[in-house]
C-alpha cells in the first residue's frame, strides 16, 4: 500500500490573477514558488528537482531563484502539460531522481496579448496554417466543432454548456482570489455573444496572467512538513496523437477512459468515493466530453446530467469549485490542481466541499491526465 | 488587393497545391498498405514505410461538423462564415468551407462533392457542396 501513495503535494502557491503588465512569466512563476516553499515549511536549497512551464527558460528561471536541483526540464505552455508534468514529478520521486520537486508556472498571456487564433495560432498539430486559407483557426473553433457534432448526434443543447458556464460562475463569487466574480442568469448566458458557434463568450476560458507552483515530495518527507499532505493517490495518462489535427470521432473517449482507469485502480477507489472534480475546462464542451469519458455518467448523456445540478457546490460531485478556467482564472490546470489540494485540506472556506477526502482532477485533450488526490495515505 | 490568408504552396504539399489549381485533388499515398495521408510525411503513420506517391483521388465524401465564425481572425475573410470538417472518402480529413448551402442546412453525414475556387492566379483552395442527386 506504500507504493500505491508514495508521493505527496506538501506545498502550493500563486499569484493574483489579471492582468499584470510589471511582470513577466519568470517573475509570476518565482514569486508563487516563494509562497508554495514557504507553505511546505521547506527551503529554497530543498529543491533538488524543477520543471517549469509557459516560462521560456529553465536557466534564466534558476538564475533568478538560485536554484542548482539535480534535474531540470522546461515545458511547452499547453494546458495538457500540466497534469503530465505531476504525473513527471511523481516519476521522479518515485525513481529517486530526485527527492523534493518544484512545478513553476508563469503565464503573462494577458499582458503581452496572446491571442488564440489568427496568423500567430499554433493550436494542434505542428501549427494550424495549413487551414487558415478557410478561415479554421483557434482551439476554440475546434471545441466549437467537437460540441456541433455532440450536438447532433446526442441532442446536447446550448443550455447545457450554459449550466456548466454558470455554475462555475457561481462558484467563482465565493473564491476571492477569483478574476471574474459577478453571478449570471443562463438567458445572459444565451445573449452573450456567439464567437464560434455554437459557443459563445461565456464558453470560452479567460486570458490573464499568473502564476502558480507546486511542491511535490515522498510520503515519508511529506509527514515532517508543515501542512498536512496531500497524497497522489492515483494517476494516469493516455493519448491521442497520432491523427490529432482533426477533433477525435469519440470525444477522446478511449484514452480517457483508459487514464481514468488506471488512477482508479492505482488509487483503490471508486466513483462513490469522490468528493469533488476538478475538470480542464478550457471550454465548456471539454467539461461534457470529460464526465462522459472520465466515467461520471454514460456516453451521450452528460448534458442531462449537468441539468441534474450535479456540478454545483451542494451537488453531488461540485465541480471546478474555483470557478475554473472559465471564471477564476486561465492557469492551465495548474490553479485547477491546487484547488484539488486545497479541497483536500479542507482549506477552501466559503466555497470548500464538505467531508472532502478525494478530488479527481482530469483534462481531455490529445494528451489525457487523471490524478486523484487524497486525504489518507492508504 | 485581398489581404486574406493564403497556403504555402512551395512546400512539401506543392503537388497538392498544383493539383487543385489543374482540378485534380492528389494526396500522398503509400507504397505498401496504400494509406492516403495529408499533409505531407516522410513516414506513412500506418505502417512507417517511407514509400509513397501522389495520386488522383474521388473528392467526394460526407460532412463530420461545422461551425460557423462570428469573430474576426483574419482581414479579408468576412465574418459570419461557416467552416465544415470533411472526410474523403479515401479516408482524409479536411477544413474547409461549404458553398451553395446555409449552415443551418448542414447534417452530419450529408454527402458533399469538391468545388475548385481560384483565390489568386497560382492558388486554388478545395471547397464543398451538396453531392447533386443526394445520396450517390
Amino acid at each position: 500500500m506504500g507504493e500505491r501513495a508514495s508521493v505527496a503535494v506538501v506545498g502550493v502557491g500563486h499569484t493574483r490573477y489579471g492582468n499584470m503588465p510589471e511582470y513577466d512569466a519568470y517573475d509570476l512563476g518565482a514569486l508563487a514558488l516563494k509562497q508554495a516553499i514557504a507553505d511546505a515549511g521547506l527551503k529554497f536549497t530543498d529543491i533538488d528537482g524543477l520543471i517549469v512551464n509557459r516560462i521560456p527558460d529553465y536557466q534564466r528561471f534558476c538564475e533568478i531563484a538560485g536554484l542548482d536541483p539535480a534535474y531540470v526540464n522546461t515545458t511547452p505552455g499547453q494546458g495538457r502539460f500540466s497534469g503530465i508534468c505531476i504525473e513527471t514529478a511523481a516519476a521522479l520521486i518515485r525513481s529517486g531522481a530526485a527527492k523534493t520537486v518544484a512545478l513553476v508556472y508563469g503565464n503573462n498571456g494577458r499582458s503581452s496579448g496572446d491571442r488564440y487564433g489568427g496568423a500567430g495560432d499554433t493550436y494542434g498539430s505542428g501549427g494550424a496554417g495549413l487551414w487558415f486559407p478557410y478561415g479554421m483557426t483557434s482551439p476554440g473553433a475546434f471545441h466549437a466543432l467537437m460540441a456541433r457534432r455532440h450536438m447532433a448526434l446526442y441532442g446536447t443543447k446550448n443550455e447545457h454548456l450554459g449550466i456548466v458556464a454558470k455554475t462555475f460562475r457561481d462558484h467563482a463569487a465565493l473564491n476571492p482570489a477569483a478574476v471574474m466574480r459577478t453571478p449570471y442568469t443562463l438567458a445572459d448566458y444565451q445573449n452573450s455573444r456567439y464567437i464560434c458557434e455554437p459557443l459563445h463568450l461565456f464558453d470560452y476560458c479567460l486570458i490573464n496572467d499568473g502564476g502558480v507552483a507546486l511542491v511535490l515530495t515522498s510520503a515519508a518527507r511529506a509527514r515532517d512538513l508543515a501542512q498536512r499532505p496531500v497524497y497522489l493517490r492515483g494517476y494516469g495518462i493516455a493519448t491521442a496523437l497520432s491523427n490529432s489535427t482533426f477533433p477525435p470521432d469519440d470525444f477522446w473517449r478511449s484514452p480517457t477512459r483508459e487514464a481514468a482507469a488506471n488512477s482508479f485502480r492505482m488509487a483503490g477507489l471508486t466513483y462513490d468515493d469522490i468528493s469533488t472534480l476538478m475538470i480542464y475546462d478550457n471550454f465548456t464542451p471539454t467539461v461534457l466530453f470529460s464526465l462522459e469519458g472520465f466515467g461520471y455518467c454514460d456516453v451521450g448523456e452528460s448534458g442531462a446530467f449537468v441539468e441534474e445540478g450535479h456540478l454545483a457546490i451542494g451537488g453531488r460531485y461540485p465541480t471546478n469549485t474555483s470557478g475554473g478556467h472559465l471564471s477564476e482564472s486561465y492557469m492551465q490546470g495548474w490553479a485547477l490542481n491546487i484547488e484539488a489540494v486545497q479541497q483536500v485540506r479542507g482549506t477552501c472556506g466559503a466555497r470548500q466541499v464538505a467531508d472532502c477526502h478525494f478530488a479527481h482532477y482530469m483534462a481531455a485533450s490529445p494528451v489525457v491526465t487523471s490524478i486523484i488526490y487524497g486525504r489518507e495515505q492508504s | 488587393m485581398t489581404t486574406r490568408p493564403l497556403p504555402s504552396i512551395e512546400g512539401p504539399d506543392k503537388p497538392f497545391w498544383l493539383g487543385l489549381k489543374q482540378r485534380e485533388v492528389r494526396f500522398q499515398r503509400c507504397g505498401d498498405c496504400k494509406t492516403y495521408r495529408f499533409p505531407a510525411a516522410r513516414l506513412c503513420a500506418h505502417c512507417q514505410s517511407e514509400n509513397c506517391e501522389w495520386v488522383a483521388v474521388d473528392p467526394t465524401g460526407v460532412v463530420e461538423t461545422w461551425c460557423v465564425f462570428h469573430r474576426q481572425y483574419f482581414e479579408g475573410l468576412t465574418v459570419p462564415y461557416t467552416v465544415i470538417q470533411v472526410r474523403l472518402r479515401c479516408g482524409i480529413r479536411l477544413f474547409s468551407n461549404p458553398v451553395g448551402i446555409q449552415a443551418d442546412a448542414l447534417r452530419i453525414d450529408m454527402p458533399v462533392e469538391g468545388v475548385f475556387e481560384d483565390v489568386t492566379p497560382e492558388v486554388t483552395l478545395l471547397k464543398f457542396q451538396p453531392t447533386k442527386g443526394g445520396l450517390q
